[in-house]
């Protein structure tokens, strides 16, 4: 338990410095901003009680508001995250269900498990992020159009970093 | 009772999510007034130390790149003495009291952190009150338009990019002196638009646009970019694609502007208001 908790601490503080010191710099023609710390949620144990993921998200989308100077926008996308990763984990489940106790891992649920779970999540948080920014809907496809592709971005990193972990 | 009970047991989830959610829209809707300062600072405070040293890594890297526009503006300014000491030796000249001449007063500072990639950019600089800066003081980046000061701490301020969909400018063609509003319009960090600009006038590519000092913040004169493209755009005027002067991208050092009249002429406005 005390294991778990220390290793979910770690993984949070690096996607955090991650985050902040890599990937906000990354400012690609205006409309690529890759949101990795997003991974963090993702990566939470199955079956993690919904309140204490939706505290998780809340203090997470918090602290990258600090960090970026805009209160309450991350931290709307990052609730709403939350809120639907249960949701989500339902609609994708595997066949056999979930195994009791396990991490939601490429390692364990396979690539195309992975991908498809994160890509929904993703593309929900991007889309009420970059919505959030904006505040209106005048730029409507713009908008969409920074969202797709940051989505994009944003997955290649997250499976890039899911790789990495599945190696070692 | 026991219903009630059971209602929050079954939507918990759903109450939370409310609850928080709803933390977050508070949050949202109230930053949107830019002069909470407290806010600015509060939040800007505590990642203050991280944001330093990232710079400093960066402004190591770009030292060559900053050398050579120090030494551009040297010349500049050296130029400019050359002419000055022109003007002295002539016969006549008035003496003019400098003191009471000076509107504007300039500091350098650096640009400590920087965004273009948002809808809303702010950049931090390395000056504060202790150093004289106030709110709502102007930013510019070797002459050209930047920003303007939002918010003030001891030793940090935060000032609003000019790439920011609240920011506006009231901006004119130098060439004719029509003015109109110039503001970002969240797309492109080298392109900002003016609009309000009436299509009788003559507008050609390349013309310069520059500041008119009407708002008491920016001094006059002070170059925005050029003229990029223009359309008609409605009835009456043209909507103007501007080619900024600054590159955001490189921002890093800055002159901050404080204009020492500004206080009389809001004050005589006021009264005719």
């Amino acid at each position: 338990m005390i294991n778990s908790f220390l290793r979910f601490a770690l993984i949070f503080i690096l996607l955090i410095l991650l985050q902040i010191l890599l990937f906000n710099n990354i400012q690609f023609s205006g409309y690529v901003n890759p949101y990795v710390y997003i991974m963090f949620i993702l990566l939470l144990p199955v079956e993690i009680p919904s309140w204490v993921l939706l505290l998780l998200s809340f203090a997470t989308g918090l602290i990258m508001d600090f960090f970026t100077g805009s209160p309450g926008m991350h931290t709307s996308a990052t609730v709403l995250a939350g809120f639907v990763r249960p949701y989500v984990l339902r609609l994708v489940s595997p066949r056999d269900g979930y195994e009791s106790g396990s991490d939601p891992s490429m390692l364990i649920y396979g690539f195309r498990w992975f991908l498809s779970y994160t890509l929904l999540i993703v593309l929900i948080h991007h889309t009420t992020l970059f919505y959030f920014e904006v505040f209106r809907f005048a730029d409507f496809f713009r908008t969409m159009l920074r969202v797709i592709l940051s989505t994009l971005f944003s997955m290649t990193f997250i499976l890039l970093i899911e790789f990495y972990r599945k190696g070692k | 009772m026991r219903n009630l009970l059971n209602f929050l047991a079954r939507y918990n989830n759903l109450i939370i999510f409310l609850i928080l959610e709803g933390i977050a829209f508070y949050l949202l809707a109230t930053r949107n007034n830019y002069h909470n300062t407290r806010m600015v600072n509060g939040v800007r405070g505590m990642t203050r130390g991280i944001e330093k040293r990232i710079n400093n890594t960066r402004s190591y890297l770009s030292l060559h790149e900053i050398n050579e526009k120090l030494a551009a503006e040297n010349v500049a300014l050296r130029n400019n003495i050359v002419q000055m000491g022109r003007k002295q030796n002539s016969l006549f000249f008035s003496v003019d009291d400098s003191l009471y001449k000076q509107q504007y007063q300039h500091k350098s500072a650096e640009a400590i952190e920087n965004s273009i990639n948002r809808q809303k950019n702010f950049f931090t600089i390395n000056k504060g009150e202790q150093q004289g800066i106030k709110v709502d003081m102007a930013v510019i980046s070797a002459n050209s338009v930047a920003g303007v000061i939002i918010g003030c701490s001891r030793n940090y301020s935060v000032a609003m990019s000019l790439l920011n969909l609240d920011f506006k400018l009231s901006a004119r063609i130098r060439s004719n002196g029509y003015f109109g509003s110039l503001n970002w319009d969240g797309r492109d960090y080298r392109y900002a638009t003016l609009s309000e600009i009436p299509q009788h006038v003559l507008v050609n590519v390349g013309d310069t646009i520059e500041t008119t000092g009407y708002s008491a913040i920016f001094p006059e004169g002070a170059i925005v970019g050029t003229v990029s493209d223009y359309e008609k755009f409605g009835g009456d005027f043209y909507k103007i694609t501007v080619l900024l002067m600054t590159d955001f991208k490189k921002l890093h050092f800055v002159d901050v502007i404080g204009n020492m009249k500004k206080k009389e002429q809001l004050e005589l406005e006021k009264l005719f208001k």
